[in-house]
């Protein structure tokens, strides 16, 4: 159960320019169920994400993640918060190009110092999940965008987290591989994962699998 | 007052310490006051970032602060070739009314700062930091002793003249000085080493059966038996001469720096059991 309490954001630019990213935000996801924050770009979408990823704190208010206050966590917390519950597919998926396919996904695991063979095995139910396990020792400049956006789901899965953030995971995609992915989404929800997902692409819009819709502008919810 | 390099290192990096220190300090005042776990108010999550800015500027204070004690005693010993009648740092320390002070000052702030380190990483390591009102307290107090130290240090370094005869070492740390120093002279040097093993056990006896009062009070302890046994007994074996006792001349090249040895594993091995107190995986 994810909860937003009353919960403002606001960046500093500059000395005397303060801007509002989030206005008095009350949310609450239920565990297992898909979320859609739809908006326009600096509505507030990622912002959100970030809150709930503990990657920043709000300026005021609350963020609950299973009944523990994420926002309240210092820095090693929060990491250790993240490493254990949160998996993120980002934009422009932020893989490490010049590695291979494997090492990009081992990355997460690396922080857990676990058993070689069962990091072995880890990697190859992720990539076989997500239809990628011929490329495991591919450069991941060399694969496609869809390809590339697969390997960054895996990466995000492999520590099996509770909590999936995709932000705007389509925005490089086209429409049949926008498709694809959203049958990933299905996937993952019959596991039971938390799926957030902030987007602007209209192909959420109607979605049976999406358990909730947040429409954000300026900052509040709409 | 006398201007070398050495003082200039030291009176601009005091400068230094001095404005960072009064950054940490309007900080700590605040989170000291104002700091709320519970709170989710925009002035709690400000001071938990400040706390991060607070807690680096200490941290780097003492990490310069450590070698800057070394730098310290390298400086007085370097002064003593300047002053008439000094043979080491303990005729320089001499030369002014608050030289004792001073390093005695200097040397309870690195106990203290090491105290404010120890408590910084027993708070982070816990989820709801439960130090942090106590370590920002303990710097409030720490910052009014460091700049006591300052203004001491500026003092006996303003003070010094060069052409005032000093007292050397020799004369310092005898029986017939007049300091309080001469009293140690009237402990039998058997007795004297006897408590130094005794305590030198208790320490042992403690670690063994995970006292962990009688732990740190013996560390504590042995500060002071450690020191009054190096000036009685132990270093006349390093001088080779059974009267000479000064503290200050084993730094110097001609016993091959082996003081810096002695005292720096004397000050890191009692902190570490004093802070058995704040530690819960010491033993």
């Amino acid at each position: 159960m994810i909860e937003f309490k009353n919960i403002n954001k606001s960046y500093k630019l500059g000395k005397n320019n303060t801007v509002a990213a989030l206005k008095d935000i009350n949310i609450n996801i239920k565990e297992g169920s898909v979320v859609v924050l739809k908006g326009s770009s600096g509505s507030g979408k990622s912002s959100i994400l970030s809150l709930v990823s503990a990657i920043s704190k709000p300026t005021s208010g609350e963020v609950i993640v299973d009944n523990k206050q994420i926002s309240k966590l210092s820095d090693r917390f929060a990491s250790e918060y993240r490493l254990n519950n949160i998996g993120i597919v980002f934009q422009k998926y932020n893989l490490v190009e010049d590695i291979s396919v494997e090492q990009n996904v081992i990355l997460p695991l690396i922080p857990k110092n676990l058993d070689s063979d069962l990091v072995e095995s880890k990697v190859d139910t992720a990539l076989d999940m997500f239809g990628i396990k011929h490329y495991k020792n591919s450069t991941v400049k060399n694969l496609s965008g869809g390809e590339q956006q697969r390997v960054a789901i895996a990466r995000a899965y492999i520590n099996e987290p509770k909590i999936i953030i995709a932000d705007e995971p389509t925005a490089n995609l086209d429409e049949k591989l926008s498709l694809d992915f959203i049958e990933i989404i299905k996937d993952l929800k019959k596991q039971n994962k938390t799926v957030i997902i902030a987007t602007h692409d209209p192909l959420f819009f109607n979605l049976d699998i999406v358990d909730k819709y947040i429409e954000m502008k300026n900052g509040s919810i709409i | 007052m006398i201007l070398s390099p050495e003082i200039l290192t030291i009176y601009i990096l005091n400068f230094l310490f001095f404005v960072f220190g009064l950054i940490a300090l309007n900080l700590s005042v605040k989170i000291y006051l104002k700091y709320d776990k519970n709170s989710s108010e925009p002035i709690q999550y400000t001071l938990e970032r400040q706390s991060y800015l607070a807690s680096t500027i200490i941290k780097y204070i003492f990490i310069v602060k450590v070698p800057l004690f070394l730098f310290f005693i390298f400086t007085l010993d370097k002064l003593s070739n300047v002053l008439s009648g000094a043979m080491c740092g303990a005729g320089v320390l001499d030369a002014t009314d608050y030289g004792t002070m001073l390093i005695t000052l200097k040397v309870l702030n690195i106990y203290l700062f090491a105290l404010w380190l120890v408590l910084n990483t027993e708070d982070v390591k816990h989820e709801n930091q439960p130090y942090i009102k106590i370590k920002f307290a303990l710097f409030i107090v720490l910052f009014a002793l460091f700049l006591s130290e300052i203004l001491i240090e500026s003092y006996t370094f303003y003070n010094f003249e060069i052409d005032k005869l000093v007292s050397c070492c020799g004369t310092l740390y005898s029986s017939t000085s007049d300091s309080i120093v001469s009293n140690i002279f009237a402990i039998d040097n058997k007795i004297l080493v006897s408590i130094f093993y005794a305590n030198f056990a208790l320490i042992t006896f403690a670690y063994v059966f995970k006292s962990k009062y009688m732990y740190a009070i013996s560390n504590l302890l042995f500060i002071v038996v450690s020191i009054v046994s190096l000036i009685m007994f132990f270093g006349t074996y390093i001088y080779e001469l059974p009267s000479h006792h000064c503290p200050f001349c084993y730094l110097q090249s001609d016993y091959y720096y082996i003081g810096y040895l002695l005292y720096a594993l004397l000050f890191m091995g009692t902190f570490n059991g004093i802070m058995a107190l704040f530690k819960d995986d010491l033993f």
